[in-house]
């Protein structure tokens, strides 16, 4: 007869389940704990809080604890430990120790965090275009009640302001929404092709009546990486309407036509290069002409209503949310990829994001 | 089937196996310490920041244990090549852990003795540059504990970033001060704790680069790229 193996058992459990040796080292993860932990099973089995359960353990017992975790992503993990009795259960559990349960309990926390954020951004962000309205009502009503030209000028602010808040509030729920989502990885598979097509289709209607130039670079031989498709594109489509809104800064005094590269290419598994992750995946670039940003904006470029104050902005058709790259960096961040952005004042900014090939 | 009993003589492999968690544990103590001495100062969460020193004793015990157990493996056991650099590497790190475990600890301390509740000042800057610090120092513990080259490379290359955060940070800080002398107090504090932070930084920095020459046997060489006319961050 087969002598069942620990290995064997945790992998029918439709949970994740850890098998941990005498000193607390992983020994094996079933295909869900892999899955739902990756890179991050380390960091949970070596929580002080899985340690403290543990220690007094006697053969047999159980324990629980809620295990915190800041980073790669912050998630609440509910673990339940139960040592192995000495007894011989006729299974072979070779230097197995302990059965540890994982249950994710991140998307409750991340709510009721996402709510309290939710507030404080959207109160401070709305309260300018808001006061302007307000400012433009009061006008309306009194100095400007019997003057139709001035009406028609302040009711155009007016729409514009009130087009700004609702660009805001789409997007703060769209950011909301990724953030819900952050811990899960994502498994289908997405051909890089298909992106591009639906990024160019938006694209073609803000490029209309503009001074840009758009340069596609893309691959000869399919590429594909793990991911959601709407979310990549929703990537793409971020940087994208920020390449235009730099491109073609004003050079010596003239206007030239801008520039925007968006480049697909495939990277080899390898380590010639830090930069990226060592397996193999995708780099999807965008690269505009523009005036670059300055080395100390960079690192917080993905910051929440992160702006480059000043006049650097230009004359850019429409103030942007502050989101854009918050967006792009969580949902990165979701898909295991990586954002590297990088600048040259004067010459322009490229952002390149390394996703994991399929 | 049956496993084994605790009365045996410990094998070489086992004690060895024992160091190992002993820095884990140590490293998942130091990553909470560090965890909760953020909160507890873009959370203004007073009760995180009492908790992080209460956690010291504990990373010192083990630092004690750990230098312990591997002088008895180097004694006894006179282990060659990987393992020796592993033991040697292992008493090494416990020190960087625990001074980022001090730091910490100085961190907690710290966010209790001013008050930033007004929102006067910014802290996102300063929870970006802890993210990625913890970040760092994640990826540097896993890399010792799973003995790996490559993400002991992937630190150390991120640390460039850290530093671009404190500068960033630095001059955002000073320009508060310029603002608004009643700014003065709070943003002292908070340069002190963007030091703090660097300096953790710079410990998971090197025992990325412990870790390497423990599986290598070669040192990192050459310097970290700096900055030239082409600026770039890892934001991810």
């Amino acid at each position: 007869m087969i002598v069942p193996s620990g290995e064997m058992l945790i992998g029918l459990v439709p949970a994740a389940v850890v098998l941990v040796d005498v000193h607390g080292r992983v020994l094996h993860a079933n295909v869900e704990a892999r899955s739902q932990y990756g890179d991050a099973l380390g960091a949970v089995m070596r929580a002080p809080e899985a340690h403290r359960a543990t220690a007094t353990l006697p053969p047999g017992g159980s324990a629980h604890a809620t295990l915190a975790l800041d980073v790669p992503v912050q998630r609440v993990v509910q673990a339940s430990f139960r040592v192995l009795p000495l007894e011989d259960d006729g299974v072979d559990w070779g230097a197995a120790r302990m059965i540890v349960v994982l249950v994710d309990r991140t998307e409750a926390h991340a709510i009721a965090r996402m709510r309290t954020d939710f507030v404080a951004h959207a109160s401070h962000e709305l309260r300018t275009p808001l006061a302007s309205l307000s400012g433009f009502i009061e006008t309306l009503r009194g100095p400007a009640a019997d003057d139709p030209e001035a009406q028609r000028q302040f009711l155009d602010i007016m729409a514009a302001q009130a087009q700004r808040m609702q660009r805001l509030i789409d997007r703060l729920l769209y950011l909301s929404r990724v953030q819900v989502l952050e811990h899960q990885r994502p498994r289908d598979v997405v051909d890089a092709e298909d992106v591009l097509d639906r990024v160019l289709d938006e694209t073609a209607m803000l490029l209309r009546g503009r001074p840009l130039l758009l340069d596609l670079q893309t691959p000869e031989t399919p590429l594909r990486v793990h991911g959601e498709e709407d979310q990549i594109v929703q990537v793409l489509l971020n940087l994208v309407e920020n390449a235009m809104k730099y491109a073609g800064g004003p050079t010596a005094g003239r206007r030239r036509d801008g520039l925007v590269t968006i480049s697909v290419f495939a990277r080899e598994a390898g380590r010639d290069n830090d930069r990226w992750p060592t397996h193999s995946g995708v780099l999807f670039g965008v690269s505009d002409d523009g005036i670059g940003i300055a080395p100390q904006h960079l690192p917080r470029l993905t910051e929440r209503f992160y702006r480059v104050g000043g006049k650097q902005t230009g004359d850019a058709p429409q103030p942007g949310t502050g989101l854009g790259l918050s967006i792009v960096k969580h949902i990165v961040d979701r898909h295991g990829g990586r954002l590297v952005i990088e600048s040259e004042p004067g010459r322009g900014t490229t952002c390149l994001v390394w996703l994991p090939a399929a | 089937m049956v496993r084994n009993g605790t009365h045996t003589v410990k094998s070489y492999e086992q004690e060895l196996g024992q160091l190992r968690a002993m820095v884990a544990r140590m490293g998942g103590i130091v990553e909470s310490q560090v965890a909760r001495a953020l909160s507890a100062v873009a959370e203004h969460d007073g009760d995180a920041a009492r908790l992080v020193p209460e956690q010291d004793p504990e990373v010192d015990a083990l630092e004690r244990d750990v230098e312990a157990l591997a002088i008895r493996l180097l004694a006894l056991r006179a282990p060659m090549a990987g393992d020796l650099r592993e033991i040697v590497t292992a008493m090494k790190m416990t020190g960087d852990l625990e001074r980022i475990g001090d730091y910490a600890a100085s961190i907690a301390r710290r966010s209790l003795r001013f008050d930033l509740a007004d929102g006067r000042i910014s802290l996102s800057g300063l929870r970006s540059m802890g993210r990625l610090v913890q970040e760092n120092l994640r990826r540097a513990i896993d890399a010792a504990t799973q003995q790996d080259a490559d993400r002991a490379m992937e630190v150390w290359h991120s640390d460039q970033a850290v530093d671009d955060y404190y500068t960033a940070l630095f001059r955002s800080l000073v320009t508060y001060m310029m603002e608004d002398p009643r700014n003065i107090g709070p943003c002292t504090h908070l340069l002190f704790i963007a030091k703090n932070l660097e300096r953790i930084g710079d410990h998971a920095t090197n025992i990325a680069e412990r870790v390497y020459y423990s599986v290598t046997g070669d040192n990192m060489t050459g310097s970290r790229p700096r900055g030239t006319g082409t600026s770039s961050v890892d934001a991810s």
